[in-house]
C-alpha cells in the first residue's frame, strides 16, 4: 500500500500534476461508480480509450473540442437527457472549467498510474444522510381527527388523518364472525372453531375481542405461526444445497424450535436479534438459550457473501450486499463496509455445541471413527482381491479369446468371465488397435495376451511415478498444482476396457467397469457379491470375519449425540481488504472489522477489538437508537396482519426501496416497540386492539380512485390463505391436526404427516413439491415476503390430490350433514341457497358426501379470508 | 404501460378486475398472451441444453490446423498474435472424429452427427459464442440468467413475464431433464418475477404423464362426477363472490380451478408420447421399453431419456407452450475432461432427436415460427487437459472463451455459420457472440425489446441481459 501511494504521489508532482489533482479525482468520485467495472450504457470513463470510445451513444469525448464533448454536455447539464453525475450534486463550476481546459489540451491520460485508484472514494453526503429511514425514530405527536369516535388507539387516529385530509371513506368495520377469523389465522394459522364463533359472538363486554387476542398470544400456536414468518427471512432449512448427496441437518430443527419459543415465550426483539449474531458471547446460564439462535448463521450456503447479505436485510433493511463489488449506487454503503462486515464472518467459523456431557461426545466420536476405519479395511481388502483376480484373469487371456472364437476350452473357465468377454468382442468397434484383426484368421491369441499383460504393467508405472509427483508436489505446500503423467491413449483404451475401475476418484462418470474386475466401485464401498465367488478359505474367512467386525462396530455406535449448530469465532480473526469488482486478485485497502458508517456515531464507525466482533456487531444493530432495527420489524409484522407493509419492501429501506406511506404510524410502531422493552407480542395487541384492524374487506365505490390500491387502509384486504395455514386448516377441520410440538422435521409428502406444516422438512435441494406449488420461497436466499400466485396447478392438488381428498373422507365419515359439514369447515350455518345446492347435489348420487365435503375445501371461502 | 402495469390490469376475463389491489394482488391471468413490443419473428422457443459443455471442434467447428498440430505445444506465435495468456499445459489434441459437408450449404459437421448434419441448411452455426467463467455452475446458471450467480430470473421466466403463453390449459415454461442437472431448479426459477413465471419441471425419464405432472388425474372419481363436483364449487364461489363483492384474487381463483379442470385432458395428451406412432417414436431413438439401468453405472442419460424430451417438446410447441427446455441428462454428461471419445457415446443420444424434432418442425411448418436453441455452458479447449488426469490424458477441458450454438428457424438464417474461433479453436476472434447477446437475439426474434423487458425488485430495474447485450442482427433471416 506505502509503495502504492509512494508512486502515484511521484505522478502527481510530475507532468501530469493537473490530471492527478483536478482531473483523475472528479473522474473517480463522481463517474467509477457506475461507468469503470459497471460500464453502464457501455462507458468506461477509467482511461482515455474508454472515453473516446465512448458508450453506446457515442464518444464521451472529443480531444480538444470540449463543446462537443458528452462528457462536458452531461455534467453541465445542457444536454438534454445526460445529467450527470446521476442522483449526486452537480459538480463545482471549478471542476467543470477544469474538465473543459483538460479536454481542450487534449484530454491526455497519464500512461504509468493505475486506471482504477485502488483507494475507494466515497463520501457520504447530506443529502444521503438526511434519507428518512437514517433518521432517529422520532414519536409522533398525535393528532386531532374528526372521526374521533370512530379512533380506539393512536393507531387509528394516525391512521385517519390522511384517510381524512384525502377524503377517503372508511369501510364498516367487520362482521364479527369475520374478524374472529381474521384473528385466529393471523395470530395461530388456523381457523376458529363453531363454538369459538358462536362464543364471541355472544360475548358482548367491550373487551371480549381483547380477550381473545390475549388468548391466542398465549397459545403454543402462535409461535408456530409468526416463527415461520422469520424462519423465511433467515432462509432456514433442514438440508445444504451445496453437499453432492442429500445430507439432511441432524439438528437444524433445534434453531427452528429456538425461534418458535422465542415468538411464544415474547424475547425482547432486541435480544432476539443480538442471540443470532452473538448468542454464545452473551453469557447464558442455560445451554442453548441464547447460542441455539447461531443457526441462523450455521445453517446456511458456506459463503461468507450470504451472511453480509442476510444481515443487512434481515435486521437492517439495507442492501449491503451491494456494496461487494462497488460502492452502494444508491445508499450511503462504501465497499469498505463492506469488508468491514465481511471481516467479522471471515473471523467466524462453524461449530456445534453438543447438548450432551463431554465424555458422551468423545465416546461416539470414537466409536464413529473406528466404523469408518473398519469400512475402509474392508473396501481396501476388496479392492485388493479384485485387483489380484483381475491380474491372474489376464494371464488366461488366450485361453479365454481363444475359446470364444473356437469353442474350445470352455468348460475350463469361468463362465461368468467368458461371457463378459463374448460380449466385449462381439463389439462393432474398439477404441484401441489390438483387436482390429479379431475375426481374422492372423489374429494372435498369444500376442494379445502378451499385450494385455504389458498394459497392467504399464500402468503400475503411471501410478508410481503419479504418486511420486504427488509427493513432491506436497513438499510445495498443501495446494500446490501436480503435473499428472497418464497412459498413452492405446494403451488406456485397452486398460479400460479389462481393468477399469473407479478407485481412483470417481472421475469417470460415464464408464463401465472393465470386463476382468469384480470389485468395489463408484462409491459403493461394500461388494456387490461379484468377488466373493472367486475368494475362498482363508480369504473368505478373512473377509467374514472383517464383516463381523464392522457389525459389532455398528450396533455398539449409538445414535449421534445432540447438537446446536453454532458459529464462532476463529482462532485466526481475519481483517478483509477491499476486492474492487468483486475480484479476488484486484485487491484494494485494508478495512477493520467495524459497524456501518451511515449508522454509526458521527459517521466515524469504531474498528471493532472483541473477538471477530460478532458481539459489538449486534450491540450496534440491536441498539435502541439505531433507526433502522426497531422500523423494519414494526414493518414486517404490520405487513402480516394487513397482507402490505407500510413500506412494501420490508428488506430494503434504502433509497431504492419503497417510501412509508405513513411514515409516522411507522415510527409511531417502532418507538412503542422500544418502549415496550421490544414486546412483540404488545405490538401485536395493540395493532389488533385498533378499529383499523377491525374493518371489514368492503369496497366504498368513492375511493376508487382516491385510492384503489388501500395504501390507507380504509378497508381489510382480501388474501389467499399461505400454504402452511392451508395444510394445516385442512387437518384442522377434519379433526385430524396433529398439535404435537418441535422435533426432527418430516416431509409433507408423506401422506401420514398430519403435524402443523411449520415442522415439515424444508430443502434447498428439493423443495417439497406442496410448499413449492403455492409460493413458499426459496430457502437458498433470505425472502421477504412471499408472492401470492393463484395458479391451475395449485387447484389440481385440491380437486385431486390425495391429501384434499383424504381430508373430505375424514369429514364425511364424522359429519353426515350439510349443516355439520357448514360448521366443521366454515364455522356457521349454511344460507337457503347454500342449503338447497347441498340438498341437490347428495341427492345425485350415492357416496357423494366426501365429493360435497371436497367442493366445500375447493371452495374460495376456505382458502380466501379477508 | 409498463409490463407491470399490463400484468396489474389485463384482467383474467371476467368482473371487475380495474379495481387492482396492488401488492397484495396476485397477477391475474398471469399467463394472458401478451402483446410483443414489435412483431415477433418466432412464438415459440425450445431450447436444447446440452449441460456439462459440448466440444466445439469435434463437433461444428472443424479445425485442420489443430489436427496438423496434433500432439504439439500451442505455438508460442499463435499465442502472442492471439494475445492468450493462458492455454493450459497440455499439448494440441486434433479431433479423433472426421468432419466433412453436409447439404446445399456445405457447413461441416463431424460424424458425430450425421442426422443432424443432414439438416444443416436450416441451422444458423454460431462458432464464436463466449461467457464469463468456465464453471459448470456459474456457467449454467449465467447461461439461463443471464447472471453467474442464483436468483435471478431465468430466459423462460423472463419469456412468459413478458409475452404470457398461448395455451392456458398448460404451463407456459417447461423445463424437461431425466434427473436433475447440475444447479437444478434455480436454473428455471422466476428469482424476483412473480411465481407464476417459474418454469414447471417435468422429469423426461418418467414414462408416464401422471408421473410427470403432480395430481394430474383424480384416480377414485371419473371426469362426469368431477364436472358435476366443479359444477357444485363455481355456484358456491359464486355466492361466496356476491356476499363478499368483486375481487381480483376470488375471481383468479374461480378461473384458475377452470383451466385446472381442462389441463388434466390437455397434459395428459401434449405428455404421452405413446400416443405417437411407433415409426416416430424410432426416428426420435425413443425404445419402445427404457433399459433398465444398472444400479453401478452412472450413465449421462439412459438411451430414449433426452429423446422422450425432445419428443415431448415437439408436442409441447405444438399446443401453444411459449417456452419448452429440455436438458440433455442428470448433473454435466458433457463434461468430457479424461476422455473426449465419451462424446461419441453423447452424441449418440442427441444426434437422432434433435434431427427428428427439427424434421418435424419443418414438415409441419412450425419451424416458421419455433426458434429452436442448441448448446451447452460452454465449449471446450483445443488442447489436451492433462492436470489431475491419471487415467487418460485424451480428454478438454472448459472452454468460455469460444463455443459453438445453433440456432434453427423463428426468423434465423439457415445453413450459415456466423462468427468464428481462432485457427484452433480457443477463443472467438471473429464478430463474437457473448451469451448476454445471444440472450438479447432470442428476445428480439420473440419481439421483445430486451432493454425495456424490465422488472423492479430491490430498489431498481432489472433485466435479463444486466446492462450489456446486442442483439445479433446479421444472423437475423
Amino acid at each position: 500500500m506505502r509503495s502504492l501511494l509512494f508512486v502515484l504521489t511521484l505522478n502527481a508532482f510530475g507532468a501530469d500534476e493537473f490530471f492527478e489533482t483536478k482531473i483523475r479525482p472528479v473522474l473517480a468520485k463522481n463517474c467509477y461508480a457506475c461507468h469503470a467495472t459497471t460500464r453502464m450504457g457501455g462507458l468506461d470513463v477509467s482511461s482515455r480509450e474508454g472515453l473516446l470510445k465512448g458508450g453506446e451513444i457515442g464518444p464521451a469525448i472529443v480531444p480538444g473540442r470540449p463543446e462537443d464533448s458528452l462528457l462536458l454536455q452531461s455534467v453541465t447539464h445542457s444536454h438534454e437527457r445526460l445529467k450527470m453525475p446521476l442522483g449526486l450534486p452537480r459538480l463545482t463550476d471549478e471542476q467543470i472549467s477544469n474538465l473543459a481546459d483538460w479536454i481542450k489540451a487534449g484530454a491526455e491520460w497519464p500512461r504509468t498510474a493505475a486506471s482504477i485508484p485502488k483507494k475507494t472514494n466515497f463520501t457520504i453526503t447530506a443529502e444521503q444522510r438526511g434519507f428518512w429511514s437514517f433518521q432517529p425514530v422520532r414519536k409522533p405527536k398525535i393528532p386531532a381527527v374528526r372521526h374521533a369516535a370512530w379512533a380506539r388507539t393512536d393507531i387509528d387516529r394516525l391512521l385517519l388523518q390522511p384517510i381524512e385530509a384525502k377524503g377517503v371513506t372508511l369501510a364498516p368495520p367487520a362482521l364479527k364472525r369475520t374478524l374472529l377469523r381474521r384473528a385466529y389465522f393471523d395470530l395461530t394459522g388456523l381457523p376458529p372453531s363453531a363454538e369459538q364463533i358462536e362464543a364471541f359472538e355472544r360475548d358482548a363486554s367491550p373487551d371480549a375481542f381483547a380477550k381473545v387476542v390475549n388468548q391466542l398470544l398465549d397459545s403454543p400456536r402462535y409461535g408456530e405461526r409468526w416463527a415461520r414468518y422469520w424462519l423465511d427471512v433467515a432462509r432456514y432449512s433442514d438440508d445444504r444445497l451445496e453437499s453432492e448427496v442429500d445430507a439432511p441437518y441432524e439438528n437444524s430443527f433445534r434453531y427452528r424450535d429456538w425461534v418458535i419459543r422465542a415468538f411464544n415465550e415474547d424475547m425482547p426483539y432486541d435480544r432476539f436479534v443480538k442471540a443470532q449474531i452473538a448468542g454464545d458471547l452473551m453469557g447464558e446460564t442455560e445451554k442453548g438459550k441464547y447460542s441455539a439462535g447461531l443457526g441462523f448463521y450455521a445453517l446456511r450456503p458456506d459463503t461468507q457473501e450470504d451472511r453480509v447479505d442476510v444481515t443487512g436485510r434481515a435486521f437492517l433493511g439495507l442492501t449491503t450486499g451491494c456494496a461487494q463489488c462497488h460502492n452502494h449506487k444508491f445508499d450511503p454503503i462504501p465497499t469498505t463496509d463492506y469488508y468491514a462486515l465481511l471481516g467479522v464472518f471471515a473471523s467466524t467459523k462453524n461449530s456445534e455445541l453438543p447438548l450432551a456431557a463431554d465424555d458422551v461426545v468423545k465416546d461416539y466420536k470414537a466409536r464413529a471413527k473406528a466404523v469408518e476405519d473398519k469400512k475402509a479395511e474392508i473396501r481396501d481388502f476388496l479392492y485388493a482381491q479384485a485387483r489380484e483376480m483381475g491380474a491372474l484373469l489376464a494371464s488366461q487371456t488366450a485361453r479365454y479369446v481363444t475359446a470364444v472364437r473356437t469353442g474350445e476350452g470352455v468348460e475350463k473357465l469361468d463362465a461368468g468371465t467368458l461371457a463378459r468377454w463374448k460380449s466385449y468382442l462381439a463389439r462393432e468397434r474398439f477404441d484401441h488397435p489390438y483387436l482390429k484383426d479379431w475375426g481374422r484368421d492372423q489374429f494372435d491369441a498369444t500376442k494379445f495376451q502378451e499385450r494385455v499383460l504389458a498394459v497392467l504393467k504399464e500402468r503400475k508405472a503411471v501410478d508410481e511415478e503419479n504418486t511420486f509427483r504427488r509427493a513432491e508436489a506436497k513438499k510445495k505446500g498443501p495446494k500446490a498444482a501436480v503435473e499428472l503423467t497418464a497412459l498413452k491413449a492405446e494403451s488406456f483404451y485397452l486398460w479400460r476396457d479389462l481393468f477399469f475401475n473407479d478407485f481412483y476418484g470417481n472421475v469417470f462418470k460415464q464408464e463401465d467397469d472393465g470386463l476382468l474386475y469384480y470389485g468395489p466401485n463408484r462409491g459403493y464401498y461394500e461388494s456387490d457379491g461379484t468377488i466373493e465367488r472367486f475368494l475362498s478359505g482363508v480369504w473368505k474367512e478373512h473377509l467374514n470375519r472383517l464383516r463381523e467386525e464392522l457389525a459389532a462396530l455398528k450396533s455398539n455406535l449409538p445414535a449421534q449425540y445432540p447438537f446446536l449448530h453454532t458459529i464462532a469465532d476463529s482462532d485466526k480473526l481475519k481483517t478483509e481488504r477491499v476486492r474492487l469488482g468483486g475480484v479476488e486478485d484486484n485487491q484494494g485497502e485494508e478495512v477493520p472489522r467495524r459497524f456501518l458508517t451511515i449508522l454509526a456515531p458521527g459517521l466515524d464507525p469504531q474498528p471493532f477489538t472483541k473477538g471477530a466482533g460478532r458481539l459489538e456487531l449486534a450491540e450496534a444493530i440491536a441498539d435502541r437508537n439505531n433507526p433502522l432495527t426497531a422500523r423494519v420489524m414494526v414493518n414486517r409484522i404490520w405487513t402480516h396482519h394487513f397482507g402490505t407493509g407500510l413500506v412494501r419492501t420490508p428488506s430494503d429501506f434504502g433509497f431504492m426501496g419503497d417510501r412509508p406511506s405513513n411514515a409516522e404510524l411507522l415510527d409511531y410502531l417502532a418507538a412503542r416497540l422500544v418502549e415496550s422493552g421490544w414486546s412483540i407480542k404488545s405490538l401485536h395487541r395493540e395493532i389488533m386492539l385498533s378499529s383499523a384492524y377491525r374493518l371489514s374487506s368492503a369496497r366504498v365505490a368513492a375511493n376508487a380512485d382516491l385510492d384503489p390500491d388501500n395504501r390507507l387502509y380504509w378497508r381489510a384486504n382480501v388474501r389467499r390463505l399461505d400454504v402452511e395455514s392451508l395444510r394445516d386448516s385442512l387437518l384442522a377441520v377434519s379433526n385430524e391436526l396433529d398439535l404435537e410440538t418441535g422435533g426432527r422435521a418430516q416431509r409433507l409428502t408423506e401422506l401420514s404427516n398430519k403435524r402443523r406444516s411449520v415442522y415439515g422438512f424444508v430443502s434447498r435441494r428439493h423443495l417439497d413439491s406442496t410448499l413449492a406449488l403455492f409460493d413458499f420461497p426459496n430457502a437458498n436466499q433470505t425472502s421477504e415476503k412471499r408472492t401470492v400466485t393463484i395458479t391451475p396447478p395449485q387447484q389440481l392438488f385440491f380437486m385431486n390430490g390425495p391429501f384434499v381428498m383424504d381430508r373430505a373422507r375424514a369429514l364425511a365419515g364424522q359429519a353426515g350433514t350439510v349443516e355439520v359439514l357448514y360448521r366443521r369447515i366454515f364455522g356457521r350455518a349454511p344460507q337457503p341457497a347454500e342449503s338447497q345446492l347441498g340438498a341437490q347435489y347428495l341427492t345425485g348420487g350415492k357416496d357423494r358426501l366426501a365429493l360435497y365435503a371436497q367442493a366445500l375445501l375447493m371452495s374460495n371461502e376456505f382458502a380466501m379470508i379477508d | 404501460m409498463n409490463r407491470r402495469d399490463a400484468l396489474r390490469t389485463l384482467g383474467t376475463g371476467f368482473g371487475m378486475l380495474g379495481l387492482a389491489n396492488l401488492a397484495a394482488s396476485p397477477t391475474a391471468g398471469p399467463m394472458d398472451p401478451r402483446t410483443p413490443h414489435f412483431a415477433p419473428r418466432a412464438k415459440r422457443v425450445i431450447f436444447l441444453f446440452l449441460n456439462g459443455g459440448p466440444s466445439q471442434v469435434d463437433t461444428f467447428d472443424p479445425k485442420p490446423e489443430l489436427t496438423r498440430y496434433d500432439g504439439k505445444p500451442v505455438p508460442p506465435e499463435f499465442l502472442s498474435k492471439r494475445k492468450l495468456d493462458n492455454t493450459g499445459n497440455g499439448r494440441l489434441l486434433g479431433s479423433p472424429f472426421s468432419f466433412r459437408p453436409y447439404g446445399r450449404s456445405g457447413l461441416e459437421v463431424s460424424d458425430l452427427f450425421p442426422h443432424l448434419g443432414e439438416c444443416i441448411d436450416d441451422v444458423c452455426v454460431v462458432r464464436s459464442m463466449h461467457m464469463d467463467l468456465p464453471a459448470h455452475p456459474q456457467a449454467i446458471t449465467q447461461m439461463n440468467s443471464g447472471r453467474l450467480i442464483a436468483g435471478f430470473p431465468s430466459m423462460g421466466s423472463w419469456i412468459t413475464y413478458g409475452l404470457g403463453t398461448e395455451n392456458q390449459n398448460l404451463p407456459g415454461f417447461i423445463a424437461m431433464c431425466p434427473g436433475m442437472p447440475n444447479v437444478g431448479a434455480d436454473l428455471w426459477s422466476s428469482g424476483f418475477l412473480p411465481t407464476a413465471y417459474q418454469g414447471t419441471y417435468v422429469p423426461c425419464d418418467e414414462t408416464e404423464p401422471e408421473k410427470m405432472i403432480h395430481d394430474l388425474t383424480n384416480r377414485r372419481i371419473g371426469r362426469d362426477e368431477q364436472r358435476r363436483q366443479m359444477d357444485l364449487v363455481a355456484a358456491l364461489n359464486k355466492i361466496d363472490l356476491a356476499r363478499r363483492g368483486a375481487d381480483p384474487q376470488l375471481e383468479g381463483r374461480i378461473q384458475a380451478m377452470e383451466t385446472a379442470f381442462r389441463m388434466q385432458t390437455e397434459a395428459l395428451d401434449a405428455f404421452d408420447i405413446g400416443r405417437e406412432p411407433e415409426t416416430v417414436r424410432q426416428r426420435y431413438g425413443v425404445p419402445n421399453k427404457p433399459p433398465v439401468l444398472d444400479s453401478k453405472k452412472r450413465s449421462a442419460t439412459r438411451d430414449g431419456d433426452f429423446a422422450r424430451g425432445c419428443l415431448a417438446a415437439r408436442r409441447l410447441v405444438e399446443r401453444g407452450v411459449r417456452m419448452v427446455q429440455v436438458y440433455f441428462g442428470e448433473d454435466i454428461p458433457w463434461d468430457s475432461h479424461h476422455d473426449i471419445l465419451v462424446h461419441r457415446d453423447l452424441a449418440r443420444q442427441a444426434d437422432r432427436p434433435i434431427a427428428a424434432l427439427l424434421q418435424d418442425l419443418k414438415a409441419s411448418g412450425l419451424l416458421k415460427d419455433t426458434l429452436v436453441v442448441i448448446g451447452g455452458e460452454f465449449g471446450r479447449t483445443p488442447s489436451v487437459e492433462t492436470a489431475g488426469r491419471a487415467n487418460v490424458q485424451n480428454g478438454r477441458n472448459h472452454n468460455s472463451r469460444g463455443f459453438t450454438y445453433l440456432l434453427a428457424g423463428g426468423g434465423v438464417k439457415g445453413g450459415i455459420a456466423y462468427g468464428a474461433t481462432d485457427e484452433f479453436g480457443f477463443a472467438a476472434v471473429e464478430n463474437p457472440v457473448h451469451l448476454h447477446d445471444l440472450h438479447a437475439t432470442i428476445l428480439h426474434l420473440m419481439g421483445l425489446d430486451h432493454k425495456r423487458l424490465t422488472y423492479r425488485y430491490s430498489g431498481r430495474d432489472f433485466r435479463l441481459t444486466d446492462v450489456a447485450g446486442s442483439v445479433v442482427h446479421p444472423i437475423l433471416a
